[in-house]
């Protein structure tokens, strides 16, 4: 009894300094997280920044101008790397969404032992480093495209999109399914009952429950296949450059302001595909905390 | 019959991982054995052996992979040191209203090229640019680190922040405001709470942080081209170069699975040290937790944080 009393007289009287103490603390946490969201977003100001820059070099600023906008709309090769970026970027995300969906229902709704299996094939797929990647598709797409003939492997786009669907695909599936097993089966039993047939049901019931999850995993493919540079650095062909591998071209022979114009620009689609991401999951009821755990990669 | 349905569902995933991920990267483990065959030649398989490997481990060669692991074991450990305050603050010590935007600000960088933001380092760390001049007019002399391997430990540090800042911020927020509440008010300084509660439930987000910046960072090719020049040569720099402009794709194959091998083998070492580090720990909660009769607040304040570990 009287050593319990003692506790809380002592615990209440130490409430009383550590205030201070505390709020000093909060004070440390917050000055620490501020600083390193500007530590963030220094080098993406620093090339918003410098896209303005009229000089030669990007590296030392002139003076302000949007020359180098304009030199992107008369340059013809900026513009068709962009071009060929979006157009790979939106084949990828779609082939990469119709895959990873069917792949996710199937984890969720029909599991068995093969599911684990699976997982373990997406698991590969995601550790495995880039630039590992790069280097095998590079020799096998030779392989398939000149010693077997089959010409179709030499186009640029479709390269470009087997490249960037592997890892896109991995991404889907886990978020189609984290949805799925989320949600309880029942509906999909209730449409059984009622004597709709497998695909209507798949059509009408499924395929809307995991819609939120279809619809992130494809913004956020189109946005992985938009920003992948190691494995395009490989895969590509001559005349279907992706804009990633024409500024990485860029490094090696000299910065203009043009490349950091084109960065501002897919800078700006970028936070427009992602806004749209964010906005889905909210609309689908996500906390802040389960939409990073999806934008982070599952 | 569900089954059924559900391999053929899975199928054309499958078939395509199976077939763009699987035989490319079995070619490579295939190719790592074999060798490169004259000058025009990229490589040969007739004789199996295990040659390459053994080039690999050549002092020329083995310097990149130290330096690799290097900056990568140093690169993902400051991560977390700069990381996990963050995401303590994101998850604890802001405002709930405010979550949605800093997870926002997070995940603004992490989805800016990576390529672009390098750049922006590249831009910021010049001799001649607008840091190297304001140090100058502070008397430091001018900026001299770009193309080292400090500016490629910085420029890694930055690239992979996000992905451990976003991970930890999660487990931190799952732990939920009861338990570390409940801590207080049985006597657990905040400390104690943080070691004994917060810690031992958000482990696995921890892990899930360093695993997805160490992974991606061994294999690192951007920052490293970028931002170092011969002293901040890393493995997949390597590992293109065999494939790009040396046409040696057996040593290329044999790096390459070098360096997955490598990844494995650090991540397995890494976490049977923090297995052992845990284990007094661990032993110490089981202690406390044993004397089950009704010795009051001490069992009590200890009972949370045992049921979790």
């Amino acid at each position: 009894m009287t050593a319990t009393d003692t506790r809380t007289i002592l615990s209440a009287k130490s409430t009383v300094t550590p205030r201070a103490k505390r709020s000093r603390g909060d004070l440390g946490f917050t000055v620490w997280g501020i600083a390193v969201l500007v530590f963030l977003f220094l080098p993406i100001a620093v090339v918003v920044v410098y896209s303005f820059n009229v000089g030669r070099l990007l590296t030392s600023f002139t003076h302000f101008g949007f020359d180098s906008f304009a030199a992107i709309v008369s340059n013809e090769v900026v513009r068709n790397a962009v071009l060929v970026s979006v157009q790979t970027g939106f084949l990828a995300a779609l082939l990469a969404s119709v895959l990873g969906t069917l792949a996710g229902i199937a984890m969720a709704r029909h599991p068995g032992k093969w599911v684990w299996w699976f997982l373990v094939l997406l698991l590969l797929v995601s550790v495995t480093p880039e630039i590992v990647d790069a280097v095998s598709l590079l020799p096998w797409l030779v392989t398939l495209g000149q010693d077997w003939g089959l010409s179709f492997f030499n186009n640029g786009i479709f390269r470009l999109v087997i490249g960037h669907s592997l890892f896109s695909i991995a991404v889907v599936s886990y978020l189609v399914r984290a949805r799925l097993i989320g949600l309880d089966a029942q509906l999909e039993e209730a449409s059984a009952d009622l004597y709709a047939p497998p695909l209507t049901t798949f059509r009408r019931v499924t395929l809307p429950l995991a819609m939120p999850a279809v619809l992130a995993g494809f913004l956020l493919s189109f946005t992985l296949s938009l920003d992948n540079t190691v494995i395009a650095a490989f895969v590509s062909v001559a005349g279907s450059t992706p804009w990633p591998v024409y500024i990485l071209g860029a490094v090696r022979t000299g910065l203009r302001p043009e490349i950091a114009a084109v960065s501002t620009i897919m800078l700006v689609l970028t936070l427009v595909a992602l806004a749209v991401v964010a906005l889905v999951l909210k609309r689908a009821g996500d906390s802040a905390a389960d939409i990073a755990r999806t934008m982070a990669g599952g | 019959m569900r089954k059924k349905a559900g391999i053929a569902l899975a199928f054309p995933a499958w078939a395509w991982l199976l077939f763009f991920f699987v035989i490319p990267v079995g070619y490579v483990v295939w190719f790592s054995f074999g060798y490169k065959p004259g000058i025009f030649g990229t490589h040969a398989n007739d004789v199996l052996s295990f040659d390459r490997y053994l080039e690999v481990l050549t002092p020329t060669f083995f310097a990149t992979f130290q330096n690799t692991l290097w900056i990568g074991v140093v690169g993902t450990l400051a991560c977390l040191a700069i990381g996990a305050p963050v995401a303590y603050w994101m998850a604890v010590k802001a405002p709930p209203s405010k979550r949605g935007l800093l997870v926002a600000l997070v995940m603004v960088p992490f989805w800016t090229n990576f390529l672009v933001r390098t750049i922006g380092w590249q831009i910021i760390l010049a001799p001649n640019g607008w840091l190297s001049g304001i140090m100058q007019a502070m008397g430091l002399g001018p900026l001299d680190i770009l193309y080292t391997r400090p500016a490629v430990l910085l420029g890694v540090i930055y690239n992979y922040l996000p992905l451990m800042i976003l991970p930890l911020f999660v487990a931190f927020d799952r732990v939920g405001p009861a338990l570390r509440e409940a801590s207080k008010d049985l006597g657990a300084g905040r400390w104690t709470t943080f070691l004994r509660i917060t810690l031992p439930i958000s482990r696995p987000g921890v892990l899930a942080g360093v695993l997805l910046v160490f992974i991606p960072l061994m294999g690192d090719y951007i920052t490293a081209t970028i931002l170092g020049g011969a002293k901040g040569n890393m493995i997949g720099q390597m590992v293109a170069t065999q494939f790009q402009t040396a046409q040696n794709w057996a040593l290329g194959s044999a790096m390459a699975i070098m360096l997955i091998l490598i990844v494995l083998l650090t991540t397995a070492v890494g976490f049977g040290l923090v297995w052992l580090v845990g284990v007094p720990m661990r032993l110490r909660n089981r202690v406390v937790l044993d004397p089950v009769p009704a010795s009051t607040a001490v069992a009590a304040s200890t009972s949370p944080n045992g049921g979790a570990a």
